[in-house]
């Protein structure tokens, strides 16, 4: 165990958390927003020698707030935050090794010297929850899934291995590929081709339909398997736009409807409604024509070539699913009905 | 096929009583015959035959070793349920015996190792390995499967919060003095520790099993009068002992009225012997049922109706009330086929759906596929053999059971008390133990 490296930190250059955070995202692209989070304050704590509790977690209090502002959508992010934040306090009100008699620099250095282990076991519990959920795609099935979850990906992936189980399992994939001009990743395809490519090579028919062929092909799917950025208090979840719209047809036609969610996702928000999200989202704009020709001749003023605010930010537009719409969610902690998700925040909070 | 001594029709006074005569072994291949061949069919004769079986597995099973104690069960549990895997009780029996076992040896090491969770690896471990879930953790010993196995061990001090897994301390801490005692084989650490005998706390907990499996009806029935008022017309379904216990015991102090549906044509017969008040000729049934008033003699007013009139009378019924095969985590369940027409026709009608269910019948089995839990029974009854020639042409099926999905369920009574549907998870995590569900 290493000590903590006070001394190493000072002479270099300010710690800056926020491109720690995002150089953390391109590095690894299997990583999800909340480990990222965790990752980033693990590295803070390296860089910052700080010896007393409440001087670290003021250190963690502020940084966190910097980073959320500079972050336009910091849901998933605050997951992370937050169960970093809980941890630590929790661990040091626990009587027992680590607790207020034990040293504080222990659990520093635990946390400094594991920072790996965080995102391998992040990434172990998505084989957990392929695990769970394997047995909810039954032979002879059609899954009908969306976006570009890593989750819900090495979930069909393991069913549909031969090693992952007893037999490979036969089924049928309907992916749902978001038509928005913004939802293109750098290779100029839709998100998600990827999984698709993937499952095809693994011999899986997939079929891709776009967002509005979502109701003709529902009648077709059996069941309805999606990732979640962010999973609420009140089991509703946070995810991609065009997850709800998925969500009310499988209700309206009978589908299951399930969520595969690592339970770091988890966060304690409680909106009550689409536009509740503590977020900016411009999807909805309204404009007249005079307002139009405004834009466009302001922008042409200020940099010609700048693209238009709306088509940049959709990749990330997410809505939110309630709770209702939701058969179950599928986490690493076993298969949960909306309601248990208010249970495992509270055991965290209070 | 070791037949019992006794000359009984088989079921489970019969098995009850070889129990005590018979080597294990033979009772043991006895009970799965009786499960296989359906002649122990209720769920709650099920349970009891499985109790009063593991009771005697483990009296005789000479070792206080908890290892050897849990993988006994599990290797009887699994065969048990292989034997009838739709009969979920004997699965949920089982596993609640599997949890008093880990329970007990955990009071023993807490006592002892107070200080050290330095042998949390040791006792999961060995069963855990052959279930399809550790197969694929089990190339990482060091992560989150430890973290998982030790989850039991931090509820001395506060519950165990799963989602800090993540972030939990990876491996025990060195300079702890029982560290040294994790190297060695984990049996041998727990059976040196033992002095108490752990046997003889499993069976009084399994003892504890039995008794809740006689008192549960009527700990449900006292919930009875919350529920049913004055004047009120409650429709129900099947001769659910349950049922007509909970009914009885309102009508004791409430003068109301009941529609009973008569479930034709797999439990028409014992319906009509409920509602007339005919003792039930049926021997499964322990005796005490069988002295039990009818309630029209209690001066209720029974209106027996076919199953297809349901629909029709619906609207003037206050309260639908009824019994369960069995109750899944999601807070569905499994019931005498018609059940979900009358609760649908409930939903329609906007009456509230009131289901009584022991808490044994509540199942951490998540329900992947619908249609494989669903028996199918005897077609005749639905279509003689006598009409020869329809038989040879058409397809005849007799399902004896409806899965019935959480939303269309208001509220299940348990012994317990009265829970929403959404709550049955937190009643099933109370049960049973994350490591059994899988046996």
């Amino acid at each position: 165990m290493a000590a903590p490296t006070s001394g190493s930190a000072t002479a270099a250059k300010p710690f800056d958390i926020v491109a720690t955070y995002n150089e953390l995202l391109r590095s690894d692209p299997d990583l999800t927003m909340p480990i990222a989070a965790i990752e980033a304050l693990v590295l803070l704590l390296t860089h910052s020698p700080s010896s007393t509790i409440s001087e670290t977690l003021d250190l963690l209090e502020k940084s966190t707030a910097h980073l959320k502002q500079s972050i336009p959508n910091p849901i998933g992010l605050s997951a992370g935050t937050d169960l970093f934040q809980r941890y630590l306090i929790t661990t040091l009100q626990r009587p027992g090794q680590l607790g207020p008699a034990g040293d504080f620099n222990a659990i520093r250095a635990h946390l400094l010297s594991n920072g790996r282990l965080f995102i391998r076991r992040a990434k172990e519990s998505r084989d957990k929850i392929a695990a769970f959920g394997r047995g909810f795609v039954r032979d002879g099935s059609t899954v009908l899934t969306n976006g570009g979850s890593r989750v819900v990906a090495s979930l069909l992936q393991k069913a549909a291995d031969e090693k992952g189980g007893p037999s490979a399992v036969r089924f049928r994939v309907i992916y749902v590929l978001s038509s928005a001009k913004g939802s293109v990743d750098n290779s100029g395809e839709p998100e998600g081709m990827e999984t698709v490519r993937a499952l095809r090579a693994k011999g899986v028919p997939v079929a891709t339909i776009p967002e509005s062929a979502v109701a003709y092909a529902m009648g077709k799917a059996d069941i309805v398997i999606v990732g979640a950025e962010g999973v609420v208090e009140n089991g509703g979840i946070v995810s991609r736009m065009g997850t709800y719209q998925i969500g009310l047809l499988a209700k309206a036609m009978d589908k299951p409807f399930y969520c595969v969610a690592e339970s770091h996702k988890f966060v304690r928000i409680y909106p009550l409604g689409q536009y509740d999200l503590p977020i900016e989202q411009r999807v909805i704009d309204f404009k007249t024509e005079e307002e139009v020709a405004d834009e466009a001749k302001q922008q042409q003023e200020v940099t010609p070539v700048v693209r238009p605010v709306n088509s940049a930010d959709s990749s990330d537009v997410v809505d939110f699913t309630p709770p209702h719409l939701i058969s179950a969610l599928i986490t690493d902690s076993g298969v949960l009905t909306p309601s248990a998700v208010s249970e495992e925040l509270i055991k965290i909070w209070f | 096929m070791p037949s019992p001594p006794v000359a009984l029709t088989p079921g489970l006074a019969s098995f009850l009583k070889s129990l005590k005569t018979n080597p294990i072994d033979t009772s043991i291949d006895d009970l799965i015959s009786l499960l296989k061949r359906r002649q122990i069919r209720h769920s709650r004769s099920c349970a009891t035959a499985t109790a009063y079986l593991l009771r005697s597995v483990i009296s005789a099973c000479r070792t206080s070793d908890a290892n050897k104690l849990i993988e006994r069960v599990q290797y009887v549990g699994r065969r048990l349920m292989a034997a009838q895997p739709r009969e979920m009780v004997v699965g949920n029996i089982v596993r609640r015996v599997l949890g008093l076992i880990r329970d007990e040896a955990e009071d023993d090491r807490e006592a002892d190792f107070t200080l050290s969770d330095a042998g949390s690896e040791s006792q999961p471990q060995t069963p855990r390995v052959l279930d399809d879930l550790s197969e694929s953790l089990s190339g990482r010993h060091e992560g989150s499967d430890r973290s998982s196995s030790r989850q039991p061990f931090a509820s001395l001090s506060a519950p165990p919060i799963s989602m800090f897994s993540l972030l939990s301390h990876p491996e025990p801490e060195s300079s702890l003095p029982g560290t040294p005692a994790s190297a060695s084989p984990s049996g041998r650490l727990l059976s040196q520790i033992h002095n108490k005998d752990i046997r003889a706390e499993v069976l009084d907990g399994i003892n504890e099993i039995i008794d809740e499996l006689g008192q549960v009806d009527d700990q449900i029935a006292a919930y009875a009068l919350d529920h049913i008022h004055s004047n009120e017309i409650i429709l129900t379904h099947t001769s659910s002992t349950t049922v007509q216990k909970f009914l009885l015991k309102a009508a004791a102090k409430r003068k109301f009225t009941v529609i009973h549906a008569e479930s034709y044509p797999n439990n028409h017969e014992a319906t009509h012997a409920t509602v007339s008040g005919q003792t039930p000729d049926d021997d499964e049934l322990l005796s005490t049922e069988a002295f039990q008033k009818p309630l029209i003699a209690l001066g209720i007013t029974v209106i027996l109706i076919p199953d297809s009139a349901v629909f029709a009378l619906m609207s003037r019924v206050n309260k639908v009330i009824l019994g369960t095969h069995s109750v899944l985590a999601n807070g569905g369940l499994v019931a005498a086929a018609g059940t979900r027409v009358i609760a649908r026709a409930a939903k329609v009608h906007q009456t509230p759906v009131v289901v009584v269910s022991g808490v044994y019948k509540l199942s951490p089995v998540y329900p992947f596929d619908f249609d494989s839990l669903i028996e199918y029974g005897d077609a005749s009854k639905v279509i003689g053999y006598e009409d020869g020639d329809l038989v040879d042409q058409i397809d005849v099926q007799n399902p004896l059971y409806d899965y019935v999905p959480a939303e269309s369920i208001d509220l299940y009574i348990t012994n317990l008390g009265g829970h929403a549907p959404s709550y049955l998870y937190r009643i099933v995590s109370d049960h049973y133990r994350k490591e059994d569900i899988n046996v």
